[in-house]
C-alpha cells in the first residue's frame, strides 16, 4: 500500500464508493420487504371471510335481494366467526370489522346500507378521507359515516339527521362524517352494526356476510393467518385480497430484480475500475517485480503479495463503504419510503466480501507480471 | 575438491551480436574473482548467466554442481533463492520497504521471514540504527550495505556482486570493499565486476574478458 499512493487511492476511492451503495442497496433490499408491506398495509384490509357464493358486496346496480336475509347460506353466525378472529395473535391484526348490508331505502330512494363496528373504519380504510368525525365507540348507534355522493344526493353534512327504511322497520341515525372513499362506498351508508341488523329484523343470534381483516406482515404472513383462519372455519371462504398481495408479490420481485442488477452494474463498474488501476500499477512495478524475480521470488510469491495488497484494498474500502452505505440507506430510505431503515449488520460481512472479491478479480493484469523477464528489467530496459 | 563454478565453452547470442564466445574457467570455493574488462565486454552478460538470470546459448554452467542449462524457469528462480546472493550497481531496493523489510523480502523468496535474523543481518552491516527507514532516506553506502545483508541472508553459495561501488563516493565504496573483504575472510564466495583496478588489486584472482573471450587466463594474485 506504501508505493503508488495515488493509485491505490483511486482504487480505494472506487472500492468505497461501489461499497458504499451496494451496502445502502442491500440495506433497502432487506429492508424494502418490511417498508413495502406498511406501504400496502396502507391500501386497507387484505383478508376476507365470507361464504363462498358472496362474491362482493350489494350496489345498487346488482343489489343483494332482500332474500339474502332468507338465503341463510350466504350469512355467517357472527359470534363463531369472530371467536375465531380473536383467537388470531392480535397484535399482528391492525383492524378486523364484520359487514352486513341491506338495501334500504332513505327519502324513497333505495340506498346500500352497510352494518360494521364504525370504530374499525379508519384502520381498515386507512386512505378514505372524511369531512367531519370518524366514529370511535363501536356501541355508538346514533351516528353514521355516509359516502360523498349519498351526502350529495341527499344534501346531507356532518350533524344532519337521516331516516333509513328497511320494510317497515325504521331508523334515525346522526351523520358523523362524509367519506370519500373514491370507489363504491362513496353511494353507501355505514351505520352501526346492530342497527343495520335490527333493520333487517335479526333477531337472536346474530348474522353477518363477510368480515374484513387488516393484517400486518408480508405475504407470507398473510398466507399464513389465512390457512389458519381457513382451517378454524370449515365450510367458510377465507382468502387474501388477490389484488393487493399479487401487487405486493409483484412489487417486491421488481424492485429485488432492479436492485439485484444495480449491485450487479456497480460491481462490474468497481472491478473495472480496480482493473484499471491494477493494470497502470503493474506497469509501474514491472521494475519491483523484475527485482524480486531476481531475488529468487516466484511468480505466484510475488502475485500473493500484490493480491494481499488489493485484498486489504477491498477489506478497507468494503468496511468503510458498509459504514457510509448506512447512512446512505436512511437518507434514502427517507426519500422514497419516508421511513427510517434499519441496518442490517450482516451487510458489513457480505459487502467487505463482495469488495474483495471484485478487487480481486480486478487484480487480474496482475498477470503480466508473469511475463517480466528480471534480466531485461535489470539491464533498465 | 570439485570447484564451486565450472564455466566451459559458455556462448551467448542475443540476436546477430555474439556477448559471450567461449568463455572457460572454473571458481574454487573461498575464492573472491573479479571480472573486468572494458564495457560490452560481456561481464554482466557472464554474471547473469552464473546468476541464473540468463541462460546460455551453449556452453556449460554449473553452479555447486547444478547445470544450469538444465533448469526451466521455476529451476532457475529456486536456484537464485537458494544459491545466489545479488548485489547491483544501482542497489535495487523495494522503494516503499523499509531496510529492514527489504532484507525480509529475500527471506520470505527463500522459505520464512525470521525478523530477529535479518536485524542480525543488517546490524552485522552496521545499520542496525537503519531498520526502518526507507531507502529514499539512506545513503548510497548504507543503500548498498542494505543489498549485501539482503544478498546475505540467505546463505548464499555465490555472492555475485555487478559493479557494487560503481554508484558510491570514496568513503561509501571503501566500506562496501571493507564489507567484502570480511565476506570474503569468512568463506564466502564472491564475484565481483569491476571496472576498478583498483578492486582487481583485493581479490583473489582476475578474470579479463574482451569482446566476449577471455583476454587472457585467469591471473592469480595471492
Amino acid at each position: 500500500m506504501r508505493g503508488n499512493r495515488g493509485r491505490m487511492a483511486v482504487a480505494l476511492l472506487a472500492v468505497v464508493s461501489g461499497a458504499t451503495v451496494i451496502s445502502a442497496l442491500l440495506d433497502l433490499q432487506f429492508d424494502i420487504e418490511h417498508q413495502l408491506t406498511q406501504q400496502f398495509r396502507l391500501l386497507g384490509a387484505n383478508v376476507v371471510i365470507s361464504r363462498p357464493r358472496l362474491t362482493q358486496t350489494p350496489t345498487l346496480d346488482s343489489p343483494q335481494p332482500p332474500s339474502e336475509i332468507l338465503d341463510a347460506p350466504a350469512l355467517m353466525d357472527q359470534p363463531l366467526v369472530l371467536r375465531q378472529v380473536e383467537k388470531l395473535p392480535m397484535a399482528d391484526v391492525a383492524a378486523a370489522a364484520p359487514f352486513f348490508y341491506i338495501v334500504a331505502h332513505a327519502a324513497n330512494t333505495p340506498v346500500v346500507v352497510a352494518g360494521t363496528w364504525l370504530d374499525q373504519i379508519p384502520g381498515l380504510e386507512p386512505t378514505w378521507r372524511i369531512d367531519g368525525r370518524w366514529v370511535t365507540a363501536r356501541d355508538d348507534e346514533a351516528d353514521c359515516l355516509i359516502g360523498r355522493r349519498v351526502a350529495r344526493q341527499f344534501a346531507l353534512v356532518p350533524g344532519s339527521s337521516l331516516d333509513v327504511q328497511y320494510l317497515d322497520r325504521r331508523a334515525q341515525v346522526r351523520v358523523a362524517g362524509v367519506i370519500d372513499a373514491g370507489g363504491t362506498e362513496d353511494s353507501q351508508i355505514f351505520v352501526s352494526l346492530p342497527i343495520a341488523q335490527k333493520l333487517a329484523g335479526q333477531s337472536g343470534g346474530a348474522q353477518i356476510e363477510l368480515v374484513q381483516i387488516s393484517v400486518r406482515g408480508t405475504s407470507a404472513t398473510i398466507d399464513r393467518y389465512t390457512a389458519q383462519l381457513a382451517a378454524a372455519l370449515p365450510g367458510y371462504e377465507v382468502r387474501p385480497i388477490q389484488a393487493v398481495s399479487r401487487a405486493e408479490g409483484n412489487l417486491l420481485d421488481r424492485t429485488r430484480l432492479l436492485i439485484a442488477l444495480m449491485v450487479a452494474l456497480i460491481l462490474v463498474l468497481t472491478a473495472l475500475c480496480v482493473l484499471a488501476t491494477m493494470a497502470a500499477l503493474a506497469m509501474e512495478r514491472r521494475k519491483d517485480v523484475g527485482l524480486m524475480k531476481a531475488l529468487g521470488g516466484s511468480i505466484s510469491r510475488i502475485v500473493s503479495l500484490f493480491l494481499a495488497e488489493v485484498g486489504s484494498l477491498g477489506a478497507a474500502g468494503g468496511l468503510i463503504g458498509s459504514v457510509l452505505g448506512v447512512a446512505l440507506a436512511r437518507w434514502m430510505g427517507q426519500r422514497v419510503f419516508g421511513a427510517l431503515i434499519h441496518p442490517r449488520w450482516d451487510i458489513f460481512p457480505l459487502t467487505i466480501a463482495l469488495m474483495v472479491g471484485v478487487a480481486l478479480a480486478g487484480a487480474l493484469p496482475l498477470r503480466l507480471l508473469g511475463k517480466v523477464k528480471p534480466a531485461v528489467i535489470l539491464r533498465g530496459e | 575438491m570439485a570447484p564451486l563454478v565450472e564455466i566451459e565453452n559458455l556462448r551467448k547470442e542475443f540476436g546477430n551480436v555474439r556477448a559471450l564466445d567461449g568463455v572457460s574457467f572454473e571458481v574454487q570455493a573461498g575464492e573472491w574473482i573479479a571480472i573486468m574488462g572494458p564495457s560490452g565486454s560481456g561481464k554482466t552478460t557472464l554474471i547473469n548467466i552464473l546468476g541464473g538470470l540468463d541462460t546460455p546459448t551453449s556452453g556449460r554452467a554449473v553452479v555447486d554442481g547444478t547445470d544450469l542449462a538444465r533448469l526451466d524457469e521455476a529451476g532457475l528462480t529456486r536456484f537464485r533463492a537458494e544459491k545466489i546472493g545479488f548485489v547491483f550497481q544501482q542497489f535495487y531496493l523495494v522503494p516503499y520497504l523499509t531496510a529492514l523489510e527489504n532484507v525480509m523480502l529475500a527471506q520470505y523468496f527463500h522459505s520464512t521471514t525470521d525478523e530477529r535474523e535479518a536485524r542480525g543481518e543488517l546490524e552485522r552491516v552496521g545499520l542496525g540504527d537503519r531498520l526502518h527507514h526507507l531507502p529514499g532516506e539512506l545513503s548510497g553506502g548504507e543503500q548498498q550495505r542494505v543489498a549485501v545483508a539482503r544478498a546475505l541472508i540467505n546463505q548464499p553459495k555465490l555472492i555475485l556482486a555487478d559493479e557494487p561501488t560503481g554508484n558510491l563516493d570514496e568513503a561509501n565504496e571503501q566500506t562496501v570493499l571493507e564489507l567484502l573483504r570480511e565476506l570474503h575472510k569468512e568463506g564466502h564466495t564472491i564475484l565481483i565486476v569491476t571496472h576498478a583496478p583498483e578492486i582487481g588489486l583485493l581479490v583473489d584472482r582476475r578474470v579479463e574478458l574482451a569482446h566476449g573471450r577471455l583476454a587472457r587466463s585467469p591471473t592469480a594474485f595471492r
